[in-house]
C-alpha cells in the first residue's frame, strides 16, 4: 500500500519535473530568438556605450589621421606633380574624402592594431607567394601532362575567423592561388572550387586560415594588446 | 534592390574601396585643366562611390550618409558655384565665363586667373553632377517617392 503510494507520488513528481523542463526549454528557446534578432542591435548599442566619449573620439581621430594619409600618399601616386599648388589641393581633397568616409576603411578594428597587423602582414607576405608559386607549378604540372589528372571537387569547411575583413582577406587568398577558387561564403562557411585532390588536401590543412587569422589577430589567440586594450576601457569605466 | 547584399565580399570590399574611389574622382576633378577629365567624369566617379555604398549597404544605411534632401542641397550649390563664377565675370565687364577678368580680384596673372577659374567652374560641375546621379539613382530605387523633410526621413527609419 504505501509503496504504491510512494512510486505514485514519485510518477507525479517526475511528470511535473518533465512539465516544467519542457517549459523552461520553450522559454529558453524563445528568449535565444529574441536574442538572436536584437543582437546585433545590442552589440552596437554595448560598442557605443563601451567606447563612450573620449576612447570613441579618440578612436574617430585616429582612422580619420591615418585614412587621411594614405589617401594623400595615393594621391600623390597618382597626381606626379609636385607644385605647391597640386599638393595644397591634395590635402585639402584627402582631408575632404577621410571627413566624408573615415569610418568605411577601418570600421572592426580596435586600438592599437594597425602597427601590429601590418607588421605580420609583411612577415607572412613571403609565405603566400611561396604558396601561390609551388600551386603555379603543380597546375602546370596538371596543364601539361599527357594524361591530364584533374578530379575538381567543391570542398565546404566552417571558418574560425569572425571579422569580414579577414573573411576577405582568406576568400582572396584562396582564389589568388592557382587551382582554388572561393564560390561562396554563407555564415561562415567556405565553398571551395578545387582542382585536384593534392590541392584540396592542402586547403583542408587550414594553415592559411592559420596565418590569415594570426595576421589579422582572431580566434584561439589571447594578445597582450587585448590585456592592454581591456584595462584602457576599465580605466575609462572608472 | 535597395536592401543590403548578402555577399560579405562585396561587401567588406566596397566598404574598403570606396574612399579610394572618392580622392579618385576629386583627383580627376581637380587635373581637369592638366590631363584628361574634368567636372563631369569627376562628378560620376563620385556619385558612383555613393551608388555602390547604397548598393552594398541598403538604402538606409546609405541615407545616414547623403540622403535625397542633402543631395538636392548639394545640386544647388553646384549649380550656384559655377553660375556664380560666371556671373562674378559678367559683374566685372567681361563676358559670362570670361575667367580672364578674375585677374583683378584675385591678384594675379590673367593666365592664372584662367587657370583658377575653370578649376573652380569644374569644382561646381562635379558638385552637382555628383548629386544629380546620387539623386537619380535615389528616386529609382525608392520608386519616387520623395520625403518633404529631414524628419521624414527619420520618421521612416523608425
Amino acid at each position: 500500500m504505501e509503496v504504491t503510494v510512494l512510486v505514485q507520488t514519485t510518477d507525479k513528481a517526475f511528470e511535473i519535473l518533465e512539465k516544467a523542463r519542457n517549459e523552461a526549454r520553450e522559454l529558453l528557446y524563445s528568449s535565444a530568438k529574441l536574442t538572436s534578432e536584437t543582437k546585433s542591435l545590442e552589440e552596437r548599442r554595448e560598442a557605443r556605450a563601451f567606447l563612450s566619449g573620449a576612447q570613441q573620439s579618440r578612436l574617430a581621430l585616429r582612422n580619420f589621421t591615418i585614412t587621411s594619409i594614405l589617401l594623400f600618399a595615393f594621391w600623390i601616386l597618382l597626381s606626379g606633380r609636385f607644385d605647391y599648388f597640386h599638393l595644397v589641393l591634395g590635402i585639402i581633397c584627402s582631408l575632404l574624402v577621410a571627413y566624408l568616409s573615415h569610418d568605411l576603411l577601418f570600421a572592426n578594428i580596435r586600438l592599437g592594431d594597425v602597427r601590429i597587423r601590418a607588421r605580420r602582414f609583411f612577415a607572412a607576405a613571403p609565405w603566400f607567394l611561396g604558396q601561390i608559386f609551388s600551386a603555379n607549378l603543380h597546375v602546370a604540372y596538371l596543364a601539361l601532362s599527357p594524361k591530364m589528372p584533374v578530379d575538381p571537387e567543391i570542398i565546404r569547411f566552417k571558418t574560425k575567423l569572425e571579422s569580414d575583413i579577414s573573411y576577405v582577406a582568406l576568400a582572396n587568398s584562396i582564389t589568388l592561388t592557382p587551382g582554388t577558387i572561393t564560390v561562396d561564403i554563407r555564415e561562415g562557411e567556405f565553398f571551395v572550387h578545387a582542382l585536384d585532390k593534392k590541392v584540396a588536401y592542402d586547403l583542408n590543412t587550414g594553415e592559411m586560415e592559420d596565418k590569415i587569422a594570426h595576421i589579422f589577430m582572431e580566434a584561439d589567440h589571447v594578445y597582450i594588446q587585448d590585456v592592454l586594450d581591456v584595462s584602457r576601457i576599465f580605466g575609462a569605466l572608472k | 534592390m535597395t536592401r543590403v547584399t548578402d555577399d560579405i565580399i562585396i561587401r567588406a570590399v566596397a566598404r574598403v574601396l570606396i574612399p579610394f574611389i572618392q580622392l579618385y574622382g576629386l583627383y580627376v576633378i581637380m587635373h581637369g585643366h592638366h590631363s584628361p577629365g574634368g567636372g563631369f567624369q569627376g562628378g560620376c566617379i563620385l556619385g558612383a562611390s555613393f551608388i555602390l555604398y547604397l548598393l552594398t549597404h541598403g538604402l538606409e544605411e546609405a541615407r545616414t550618409r547623403m540622403s535625397e534632401i542633402k543631395a538636392g542641397l548639394f545640386s544647388s550649390f553646384g549649380l550656384l558655384i559655377y553660375s556664380g563664377i560666371g556671373l562674378l565675370c559678367l559683374i566685372l565687364g567681361s563676358n559670362y565665363l570670361d575667367y580672364g577678368k578674375l585677374s583683378t580680384i584675385l591678384k594675379v596673372m590673367p593666365a592664372q586667373a584662367r587657370s583658377l577659374g575653370i578649376l573652380g567652374v569644374e569644382t561646381g560641375v562635379g558638385i552637382a553632377v555628383m548629386a544629380v546621379m546620387f539623386s537619380v539613382f535615389f528616386d529609382i530605387s525608392t520608386g519616387g517617392t520623395i520625403p518633404e523633410s529631414e524628419e521624414d526621413l527619420r520618421g521612416k527609419d523608425e
